[in-house]
Order: C-alpha cells, then sequence, then structure tokens
C-alpha cells in the first residue's frame, strides 16, 4: 500500500513536470535567452544590440538576456547559427543588411526568409559626403558634375560589394552617371579620412559617421537614401524630396528563428515594440549619433524583402562573384 | 592653464584615481592572457560607463587601453607567449633576457620603465602637439600607406637572425595567409573552398597563439621529458632598472615612443606595427647589435616604449578629427558620445576640460600603470620558478580558452593547434616565428592601399615616388634591405686590403 502510493505521488509529479514544460505561457520565466551577435564586440551592430537588449529587458518580464558575438566569416557563421538554433525563443540574433546582400554572392546559405524579425532598431541611410569647399552644393549639381566629367569622380566606399558601395552603384544606375569607386575595406573611418584628408572627393557612408567632421564644417552632407530625413541632420533633403524614389539602407534587426511559435514571436515583438518606443532608449542610440528607427515585426520583414530583391538587382551591376 | 587645473581638480578624486586604478589592473590582466585582447576588455567594460557621470567611466576605459598593452609585456616575457598581438616583438629579447640569461626581474623592470615612458611621453605629445599631429596624419593617403607597410615588411630580414633567407620565406608565408578570405578590393573570394569560416579569413590571433604560445608550450614539453624539476637561480635584487641599464636605452626608449606615438596617430595602424617597427630601429641605430635576439636590453626597451606609446598617439585623431585611430579608441569614441562628448575640431573649443580631463586620465593611468608593475615584478617572477609540469598544463589551457574566447569559435582552436604544430617545426628548422606575424599584420595592409593607390592615380605606378612621404618610406625600406649585404661587401673588402698589406 505504502509503496504504492508512493508510486502515484512520483508519477503524480512526473506529469506536472512534464505539464510546467509544455505550458509556453511561461515564455521567458526562468530562461536564459541567448542573442547571437554576428559582429565583433564594439562595432555599430554590437553596440546597437547590447543596448536593445538591456532596455528590453524591462519591457519583457522575468527574461535575461545573454549576448554572444559570433563575428566569424563576416558575420554569416552566427545569422546561420541563430537560424539553425531551437525554435524556442530561448535563442534570438541579430541580422545585418548583408543579409539582404550575400545570398546572392553565393556567400550566405540563409536569407531573410529563415527567420522571423523581431524589431530593428537602426536603419542608416546611405548619405553623399563630400569637401565643404567642393563645387557642388546640391545632389543635381553633383550629378551634372559627374555628367560632365565622366569616371573622374573618386568616391570612397566601405568594400566592393558592401553597402555604401550599393549606394554608389545605385546612384550610377538611376542618373547613368560613372564614378570611380575607391573601396576602403577596413570600414568606414579611414574613407571619411580619406575626404577630409582631400585625397578622394567624396565618400558613400551613414550619416553619422560624418557628424563630427559636418560640425566643425569640413565637410557637407548633398542628400540621404531615405524616406523621411534623419534627426541628426533635419536640414539635409532626402533622395525622395528630390524626385528620386530608392533607398539605401544599413539595418539590423533582432530576429528569431523560423518556425518559432507564434505566442512566443508575439510576445517578444510586443516587448521590442515598447523598448525601441522607449525614450530612454532613443536617447542612448542618439548619442551614440545613431539615428533612431522603430520598425517591428512585419515592417521589418517586408523591408528585408524587399532590400533582398533590390539589391539583388544592384549586384547584378557589380563583379563580386 | 586655468583649464588644467580645472581638469586636475575634476580627475583627481578618490573615486576617479579608484575607477583608473581598477581599469588599469583588468586592463593588465586581460593584457597578460592571451587571447583576450585589449578591445574585448574595453567593449566589456563598456556598458559599466553608462552607470557613471560625466568622465569617470571613460577614465576606466583609459585604464584599461593602457594597463592591456602593458600587461601583454609581462607574458611575452616570462612564456614567450604574446599576452596580445603588440607584444609579439617583445618575446625577441624579453624572453631570452629573463630566461636563458636567468635575469626575469632585469626585463620585467626594462619593459614597464619603458612602457610608462612610451605611455607619458605621448600623452604629452597628445597634449602639446596633437593639432599638428593630426594634420601629418591626414597627409596619409593609399600610397603613403602602401610604403609604410613595405617600409615594416623590410624589417623581416632583422627579426630573423639565424638566417635571412627563412625569414623571408615566413615573411612570404605569412602573406599568402593573410590573402585568404575575401579580397579587399573587388570582393572575389580567394582560397576558400566554398568555407563560411575561411571567407572571413584566418583570425590572426589563434595563430598568434598557436605560433607563440603552443608551438613553445610544445618545445618545453620536449625539453622538460624525464627530466627533474631544476630550481632556477633567478637574481632579483633590484626590480627598478640599474643607471647603466637606463643610460643605454635612454635614446632607444626616446626614439621607440615617437615611433609609437607617430604610428599609433595614423588611423588603421596600432601597437603590433609599431613594436616591430622600433624594435627594428633600435637594432639598426645599436652599438651592440650581436645581442639582438639574445637578451639585448634596447630589444626589450623599445618594443615596449613603442607600443605603450601608440595609446597616447591613438587618440590623436580621434579626439582631434572624430576618427578613431585603433578598435579602442573606436570604442572609447562611442563611451564618449554615451556622455553627450562629440569628439571632432569642435570638441578642443566646446569640452576644454573634458579635453583635458583626457590628456591627465592618460598620465594618471600610465603613473598608475608604473606603480601596479613596479609592486608585482616579484610576483610575476615567481611565474618562472613554477615546476613545468604544473605550468605546462596551464599554458596549454590558456591557450585553448584564448583562442576560443577572441571570436566564440571552435574553429579557431583548430586553427590555434595546426599553427602551434606548424610553429613547433619552423622553430626546430630554425624560421622566424615574427617574420610570419609581421606577414600576416602588413599583407593586408600593403595589398590594398597599394591597389587603392593604383585605383586613384588609374594605374600610374609614378603615383609611389611622386608623392614625399611615400618616397622617403620607400627609399628607407630599400636602404634597409641592402645596407646587411653592402656592409658584408664592406667588411669583406676591409678585410682583403688588411690581410693584403699584412
Amino acid at each position: 500500500m505504502k509503496r504504492k502510493s508512493i508510486i502515484l505521488i512520483a508519477v503524480i509529479m512526473m506529469f506536472s513536470l512534464i505539464m510546467t514544460g509544455c505550458g509556453s505561457k511561461e515564455y521567458p520565466q526562468g530562461g536564459q535567452i541567448t542573442v547571437i551577435i554576428p559582429k565583433s564586440p564594439g562595432g555599430g551592430t554590437d553596440i546597437t544590440a547590447r543596448g536593445l537588449i538591456q532596455y528590453m529587458k524591462e519591457h519583457a518580464e522575468g527574461a535575461t538576456f545573454v549576448p554572444t558575438n559570433k563575428p566569424d566569416g563576416n558575420g554569416v557563421t552566427g545569422m546561420v547559427e541563430t537560424a539553425n538554433a531551437k525554435k524556442d525563443g530561448y535563442t534570438l540574433g541579430m541580422v545585418t543588411v548583408e543579409l539582404a546582400m550575400f545570398p546572392h554572392l553565393d556567400r550566405s546559405p540563409v536569407t531573410y526568409e529563415d527567420f522571423i524579425p523581431i524589431a530593428a532598431p537602426i536603419a542608416d541611410p546611405a548619405a553623399v559626403i563630400v569637401p565643404v569647399d567642393a563645387p557642388y552644393q546640391t545632389l543635381q549639381e553633383f550629378i551634372d558634375y559627374a555628367k560632365a566629367h565622366p569616371g573622374e569622380l573618386q568616391v570612397g566606399n566601405s568594400g566592393t560589394g558592401a553597402i555604401w558601395h550599393l549606394a554608389a552603384v545605385a546612384m550610377e544606375d538611376q542618373f547613368g552617371i560613372e564614378l570611380t569607386h575607391v573601396p576602403y575595406s577596413e570600414g568606414t573611418a579611414p574613407s571619411i579620412a580619406a575626404v577630409v584628408g582631400g585625397h578622394i572627393d567624396a565618400v558613400m557612408s551613414s550619416p553619422s559617421a560624418a557628424k563630427a567632421q559636418v560640425d566643425a564644417g569640413a565637410l557637407k552632407i548633398l542628400a540621404v537614401m531615405a524616406d523621411e530625413r534623419t534627426d541628426i541632420f533635419p536640414e539635409v533633403p532626402t533622395f525622395k524630396e528630390l524626385g528620386f524614389d530608392f533607398s539605401i539602407r544599413a539595418w539590423a534587426a533582432l530576429v528569431a528563428p523560423k518556425d518559432t511559435p507564434e505566442e512566443i514571436v508575439d510576445y517578444l515583438v510586443t516587448a521590442a515594440q515598447a523598448t525601441v518606443n522607449d525614450p530612454a532608449f532613443k536617447e542612448y542610440l542618439s548619442k551614440q549619433g545613431i539615428s533612431p528607427v522603430d520598425i517591428t515585426g512585419d515592417e521589418v520583414y517586408k523591408m528585408m524583402e524587399a532590400d533582398h530583391k533590390y539589391y539583388g538587382e544592384l549586384l547584378k551591376m557589380v563583379d563580386v562573384q | 592653464m586655468e583649464n588644467i587645473i580645472l581638469a586636475f581638480q575634476n580627475v583627481v578624486t578618490i573615486e576617479n584615481v579608484s575607477l583608473i586604478l581598477f581599469g588599469t589592473l583588468v586592463g593588465i590582466i586581460v593584457g597578460a592572457l592571451p587571447g583576450l585582447s585589449v578591445n574585448m576588455g574595453i567593449a566589456l567594460l563598456f556598458p559599466i560607463t553608462f552607470a557613471f557621470q560625466g568622465m569617470s567611466g571613460i577614465l576606466m576605459l583609459i585604464g584599461i587601453y593602457c594597463g592591456a598593452i602593458y600587461g601583454g609585456s609581462v607574458s611575452a616575457i616570462l612564456l614567450n607567449t604574446p599576452g596580445t598581438p603588440a607584444s609579439a616583438a617583445t618575446t625577441l629579447d624579453g624572453y631570452p633576457m629573463a630566461i636563458k640569461n636567468g635575469e626575469p626581474g632585469r626585463a620585467l623592470g626594462i619593459s614597464t620603465f619603458s612602457s610608462v615612458f612610451g605611455g607619458l611621453f605621448s600623452a604629452a605629445c597628445l597634449m602639446i602637439v596633437s593639432p599638428l599631429l593630426a594634420k601629418v596624419a591626414l597627409q596619409f593617403s593609399a600610397p603613403e600607406y602602401f610604403a609604410l607597410a613595405i617600409f615594416g615588411i623590410s624589417i623581416i630580414t632583422s627579426v630573423s637572425s639565424k638566417s635571412i633567407i627563412k625569414g623571408m620565406m615566413g615573411g612570404i608565408f605569412g602573406l599568402l595567409i593573410s590573402t585568404i578570405g575575401i579580397d579587399s578590393m573587388t570582393s572575389h573570394l580567394r582560397f576558400t573552398f566554398g568555407s563560411i569560416y575561411l571567407m572571413g579569413g584566418i583570425s590572426f590571433v589563434p595563430v598568434l597563439i598557436g605560433l607563440f604560445a603552443f608551438s613553445q608550450a610544445l618545445l618545453t614539453v620536449e625539453d622538460a621529458y624525464g627530466e627533474e624539476a631544476v630550481k632556477y637561480n633567478v637574481k632579483l635584487d633590484r626590480v627598478f632598472p640599474s643607471i647603466a641599464d637606463l643610460k643605454r636605452i635612454f635614446f632607444t626608449v626616446l626614439r621607440s615612443s615617437f615611433i609609437g606615438t607617430f604610428i599609433g596617430a595614423v588611423p588603421g595602424t596600432g601597437g603590433d606595427i609599431a613594436s616591430y617597427i622600433s624594435y627594428n630601429e633600435a637594432k639598426r641605430w645599436s652599438k651592440h647589435k650581436n645581442e639582438f635576439g639574445k637578451g639585448a636590453v634596447e630589444g626589450v626597451a623599445a618594443p615596449e616604449a613603442g607600443n605603450n606609446a601608440v595609446s597616447g598617439g591613438a587618440f590623436v585623431p580621434m579626439l582631434t578629427l572624430g576618427i578613431p585611430g585603433d578598435g579602442a579608441t573606436a570604442i572609447i569614441l562611442g563611451a564618449l558620445m554615451v556622455q553627450g562628448i562629440q569628439p571632432g575640431p569642435l570638441l578642443f573649443t566646446e569640452h576644454t576640460s573634458k579635453v583635458y580631463a583626457i590628456f591627465l586620465g592618460l598620465f594618471v593611468a600610465n603613473a598608475i600603470m608604473g606603480i601596479l608593475g613596479f609592486s608585482s615584478i616579484r610576483l610575476f617572477v615567481k611565474v618562472v620558478n613554477v615546476p613545468k609540469k604544473i605550468l605546462i598544463p596551464i599554458i596549454f589551457t590558456l591557450t585553448f580558452v584564448g583562442a576560443f574566447a577572441i571570436n566564440n569559435s571552435l574553429i579557431d582552436v583548430f586553427v590555434m593547434v595546426f599553427f602551434g604544430i606548424a610553429g613547433y617545426f619552423l622553430i626546430k628548422f630554425d624560421f622566424s616565428m615574427s617574420a610570419i606575424v609581421i606577414g600576416i599584420i602588413l599583407g593586408p595592409l600593403a595589398e590594398s592601399n597599394l591597389r587603392r593607390a593604383l585605383v586613384m592615380s588609374s594605374g600610374n605606378i609614378s603615383i609611389f615616388f611622386t608623392r614625399p612621404i611615400s618616397l622617403f618610406f620607400i627609399c628607407v625600406s630599400v636602404l634597409s634591405l641592402v645596407a646587411p649585404i653592402i656592409s658584408a661587401f664592406i667588411r669583406e673588402r676591409r678585410l682583403e686590403v688588411d690581410n693584403f698589406k699584412a
């Protein structure tokens, strides 16, 4: 009799344990959520991601986020790892704009379709940055100058086939101009230094990278490739305003692997929505010179899909296979 | 002057000094452990800076930055394992002095003195001539970078003491390794064989740990096998360098500090390059060339003064132009912006007191680094007498942990082991590890700037010879390549003449 009751209690306890495991309502109680950042510590993507999860903690009760950097293979390894992770909401990852580019170059086995986006706190537009004493004051004058002097304007970018190079290619394509591309694969900083030092005529980059030099009156921004003006340079016109409707932006998004249960994704999107609209988080990004954007859920998916298609077209014009 | 006094009052508070102390201590530990890089240390403590008002958090980061560059030399000298890439050159003479000559205290004393001197010198340069330095740094375009890289590569002949031919073979091996991955100009894939890992190139730090630490540990296993534990008779009567040593290294340290500050000020180059160039110049100008590689005092002093002087230099473009000089200053730039300070040309007029706080922070951090360094030398030296059967497993563990920690990648661990075993045999065949490392460090700099310069000049090679800075470096490189051959020739002639006379 005694033995029977012990077995009974044991069975009941086992079942109740299994039941607790089943209850997805509990998410994210008690569990650590790993966030894979496919870039090195200290970079723009890393700082944005760490900021996002730090502020998101307050909007997701009981969740602890643990960032892990996996910068191997230009970030592809990290993104693949996120895509292949368990679909239980305890592994999330950041994906970057390269996800819309690398698949066309056969460099990434995963695409935007392998992820469910949660939020994109950053989508920096490409800006046309020139020395302040350059002979052109507006984008139109720049285009006219380029038409009159084909191939003479040397435009710096952050590496062939990288996002800012695509921005220059998009300009060549849209305006029928010919530029000389000077790649700085070491990153944006050396390319800005080169245009300040007068070694090249212009540089394509995010507006924030040039902020110090623009404020000091050494560089000027002719226009940004966005739908709306940026917060940090409200006086700079957009390409759209000037009548050219295309945008190139470097985004980073927090995503979950595809097939993650809907209620978990909903929970995360709600928390992320509250976070990207949190004034404290916005201030955190602004102080780093990043214009905060509040794109969440399906909107991110649409942006990723649109960019995937557009960048695929642009990359066909660049010989980078 | 008023600003300096104001900044002094702001910086020298108990809270700030203890934060700098904490940062410097963390930095020295992070720097001494191979695989934990300067940037990683700063990036990991970066979020903590949000908690502090004003400059306090920034001062802590400055402490980590200075401490980590110094910390790398401790393991370089005692274990022949550079804690950071910036200390790879220190192994050349530091390890022989500490172990073969049995003078670890002397080696650490000299490296500590040189590091502190380099750091203080560069902080003074930053304070006095940063606008001027920034202007010179901006003159550097692709041809100048290329010429600087070539100058650096020409050093290979002088760091490979045993055989110049094998040194060059090693250098070319290093250059070849650096071509793996995405072509920096055209973005085409090179030698990646469909592997995603190879697409990003072979990570440098695992290679460094393999070549220096893992191979060294293998050699030690071989030496120690079946051997009774010998207690080294370590002479440690002083931790401060002797007057005679100080006299001998004075010009070397000064020269290296200047080189380090300048190289730090040029964006995209850092402590690894500065220390090798400083070492080479020390050897070029030394009266005791034959001592190099066997524990020359100048050989320990030069790379350490050079790499620590990078810290002040790297702040020059960051503060004056808003363009970071290296990865570490890029993160500190982010931290400054969080505090609402935008570095750039306007910084000096808008936030003068904060600029001076950074200057003073660098001075204080270097001073604390010296105090911590000198007072721990007796402790560090104990490592030498740790029995090998205890020390070797610890080193092996550190190599694995370090290789993994840098990118959280298991492939990096395999790469480390591969290069460790390769390094073991290469050392047996008298190849120079430093030559390979110089090839890997300078390969990308040379290649992308060569090709970028040619894009800029539409393929005209004259761009390298018509620009004064570029021409200067190319001439010096040719001279340093040819000089050993010519001097050997002259010596021979003189000998012949002498024989003839006799």
